[in-house]
């Protein structure tokens, strides 16, 4: 099968357009037949739900604090099994395969998304539907998340819908698409930095002889290799900053912020399924990345670092400054504080985002209730009460909840504020259904180019003719 | 006088309870059953669902599944990194399994000695083996981690090395990591074969050589070594079989990298059946795979039946 996406910035063209009528009447004419997924208000009540769910991932903890209030507001109880990542995919993939009933609801991570249109029950039809949606608030959801996170096209699910206006189901139907959850856990890079360093006399004035003006948290990628450079005392075990360069997702993820930063494309393919990041963008993004490294401004064995190894770099007191997915803390023997800080700009900015979202198996026996429970569970109350354990809202009002919180506010400083400014500027990932050969390719190359292996240029142009192919043997684009 | 029936032969009474050689055939096939049911369920019919899903494309997710003929081979036999992750698990089954069975022989040979703290040495060599290799992977990850572990940190304390080694940042490191894991898991398993096979060797020719004049490594390379040689075999066909199926160890403990330094083949398979879910190309990796390894199985096991002829004789 080949995809040919016709979507461009400017809108539809006259050849999507007429796909995207045809896929509505086919929608339509599915939903007909399988009688799904009208809101059947009067359903049975069932004895319980089952929810398949990730682990620290997607924050299981506050979802776990959340159930006993679940069933004091339904009358009954969600069965709720966590697995870490890989386990996670695989049994996701093999309950739908199998086309079980088991699992009610499901997490959904946005990877994965693009093989499971035929198996996640759009819900577009459910929130369209007065009875249904009493409460929802749609338009409350960050539209940048909630368009990357949920809504694809069922007939071909690479293409992104380009809008970053409010969410309006309707139009999001008229234009062929489907919504098919709701976001429930974002995470984005964000730049954690050691607040007591900063404020520092000594650090302050040695850095204002140095370079003239104030140290502070760098806000271009130009000051944070000066300032990473500066912090750095390996004699004192004290670096820059973390990277994540080992081999893993963490390394494109590092890459695509960069790369959207110095004015490429973060998404690495476009929806013309060509390789973007062969580009002199992306050749000055790893060209920089890989410079920070050989400069040493980071700890050692950052060339094999991941996310986790990162996080305890920078826990250890290692490092001044760390990007990662989530909110930092220092052991308790590094006598320290932490703020936050967006991730740098280029000439654009870009972190890497990725949401997960709460699904309906289609194949349930009650999907309406599954509904019922995941609009509760994605709910600015339940998001509001949930950020004291740290769960990653999708909602505009409940940053705004976290800002005015002051027992927040003292728990996590500005992380919240910095985390809901960060998503509303992130950028996504390519929509395949073989990202993770696509992922593997490029994190092969940046690794490659931070551990001097190969040089930024060769390494990028390597992966982008192995990502060609990919694209190719995948069905993408014909040879 | 005793009347004999006519047309009957009279039979012994332990004659008469014998079975035929086809009632005899019936009852070992009866026997064999419920293992040849079994062999049949668990290898042979997985075996033939393999080979037919490598023919197709297998949409798990969708209604695209469909034949498409030699297609998935040529996928993945067409894919370089596919060769050099082959060429790469053959590295690290040669290397892996060769120091595994020298320092397994010479682990053997200490064993071996009756001293009042054998016992305790082997129950000690004996306790990698109890932990899980994934596990194993974790804690040397944390021991070789450049910036708090302990292997760095020792080594520059003792003034071996100025600057933490970044193990898995280095091809040359990642190895040696992988394969001293490896090696540390695995040694005690040779050394247990190997133990079991110098305290078969008998003391007389031991003996008849001393008294010959012979030294200490005369005697190993003439007299034990040969008596070794089936037990050698063997320990070197059962490690080679399971280095080919190393998996969780580096998965965790380099991830295939850096680069794709220590990328396995069991590393692509896993990610194009249970990432990628590319079910027909991970069969038809996974069929090449079978008949490489069988191949190179057939030989070890025709070397391991030569060694055995020698016990039986």
């Amino acid at each position: 099968m080949t995809f040919d996406g016709t979507f461009d910035d400017k809108g539809l063209s006259r050849r999507a357009l007429l796909r995207g009528g045809a896929a509505l009447a086919g929608g339509a004419a599915f939903t007909g037949l399988t009688g799904a997924p009208a809101m059947a208000a009067d359903a049975a009540k069932p004895d319980r739900l089952t929810m398949l769910y990730a682990t620290s991932e997607a924050d299981s903890d506050a979802i776990k604090a959340a159930l006993p209030a679940f069933k004091q507001a339904f009358g009954f109880d969600i069965a709720l099994d966590t697995m870490p990542y890989n386990a996670l995919q695989q049994k996701a993939f093999a309950e739908l395969a199998s086309e079980s009933p088991y699992y009610d609801i499901m997490i959904v991570d946005t990877p994965w998304m693009p093989a499971l249109t035929n198996k996640i029950l759009p819900i577009t039809d459910m929130i369209l539907d007065p009875r249904a949606n009493e409460g929802l608030d749609i338009t409350d959801f960050i539209p940048k998340v909630f368009y990357d996170t949920a809504v694809y096209r069922r007939d071909n699910s690479a293409l992104h819908f380009k809008d970053d206006a409010a969410i309006d189901p309707a139009k999001i139907k008229a234009e062929g698409f489907d919504i098919y959850g709701l976001p429930v856990q974002s995470n984005v890079l964000t730049m954690a930095y050691r607040k007591d360093l900063f404020e520092d006399a000594a650090l302050k004035a040695a850095y204002r002889t140095k370079f003239g003006s104030d140290l502070a948290p760098p806000a271009t990628w130009d000051e944070f290799a000066q300032v990473a450079e500066f912090m750095t005392d390996s004699a004192k075990r004290r670096w820059g900053t973390t990277l994540m360069a080992g081999t893993g997702d963490w390394a494109t993820d590092d890459f695509k912020t960069l790369l959207a930063g110095f004015g490429g494309d973060g998404h690495l393919v476009s929806d013309t399924f060509e390789p973007v990041f062969d580009s002199p963008e992306g050749v000055k993004a790893l060209t920089y990345y890989a410079k920070l490294i050989a400069k040493k401004v980071v700890p050692p064995g950052t060339t094999s670092a991941s996310w986790d190894t990162a996080a305890t770099s920078f826990g250890s007191g290692l490092t001044a400054m760390s990007m990662n997915y989530h909110s930092e803390t220092l052991n308790p023997t590094v006598k320290g504080e932490i703020a936050y800080a967006m991730v740098p700009k280029g000439v654009a900015r870009g972190p890497h985002f990725g949401t997960w979202m709460l699904s309906v198996n289609s194949y349930s026996k009650n999907k309406d209730w599954a509904f019922r429970a995941i609009k509760w569970f994605t709910s600015r109350e339940t998001q509001t009460k949930a950020l004291a354990s740290q769960l990653h809202p999708t909602r505009l009002s409940v940053y705004a909840a976290a800002a005015a919180d002051p027992g927040i506010v003292a728990k996590f400083g500005n992380f919240y504020d910095v985390l809901g400014q960060s998503l509303q500027v992130g950028v996504g990932r390519p929509r395949l259904t073989n990202y993770a050969d696509i992922d593997r390719t490029v994190w092969v190359a940046v690794n490659d180019a931070a551990r001097g292996a190969a040089t930024p240029e060769a390494a990028l142009k390597g992966a982008a003719a192995e990502v060609a192919t990919l694209l190719q043997q995948a069905g993408y684009k014909r040879s | 006088m005793t009347v004999v029936r006519t047309g009957l032969r009279a039979r012994p009474a332990a004659a008469r309870t014998r079975s035929t050689p086809s009632r005899r055939a019936l009852k070992a096939w009866g026997f064999m059953l419920p293992a040849g049911a079994l062999l049949l369920a668990m290898t042979v019919v997985p075996t033939l669902y393999l080979a037919y899903c490598a023919f197709r494309h297998e949409d798990l997710l969708g209604p695209n599944s469909r034949w498409v003929g030699l297609e998935n081979f040529r996928h993945v036999l067409g894919d370089p990194n596919i060769w050099a992750d082959a060429l790469t698990t053959l590295q690290f089954v040669a290397l892996a399994v060769a120091v595994e069975m020298a320092l397994g022989l010479g682990l053997a040979l200490m064993l071996s000695r009756k001293l009042a703290e054998t016992d305790l040495l082997t129950a000690l060599f004996i306790l990698p083996l109890g932990v899980t290799p994934v596990v194993s992977a974790l804690v040397f990850r944390v021991l070789l981690d450049p910036a708090y572990g302990w292997v760095d940190y020792y080594l520059q304390s003792w003034g071996l090395i100025d600057q933490p080694i970044d193990w898995f940042g280095e091809p040359f490191y990642a190895w040696t990591a992988v394969i001293g894991l490896d090696v540390w898991q695995w040694t005690p398993f040779v050394a247990l074969i190997l133990l079991a096979g110098l305290q078969g060797v008998p003391s007389e020719p031991k003996e008849a050589a001393r008294l010959d004049g012979a030294n200490a490594l005369q005697l190993f390379w003439h007299i034990i070594l040969p008596f070794m040689a089936p037990f050698l075999a063997i320990a070197l066909v059962f490690r080679a079989i399971e280095a080919f199926k190393t998996f969780g160890s580096v998965f965790v403990l380099t991830g295939g990298g850096p680069g794709t330094s220590t990328s396995l083949i069991n590393l692509d398979l896993y990610r194009i059946a249970l990432q990628n879910f590319d079910i027909g190309a991970a069969a038809a990796l996974g069929i090449c795979f079978l008949v490489v390894l069988s191949l190179i199985m057939g030989r070890l096991l025709a070397v391991l039946n030569r060694n055995t002829d020698i016990l039986e004789d």
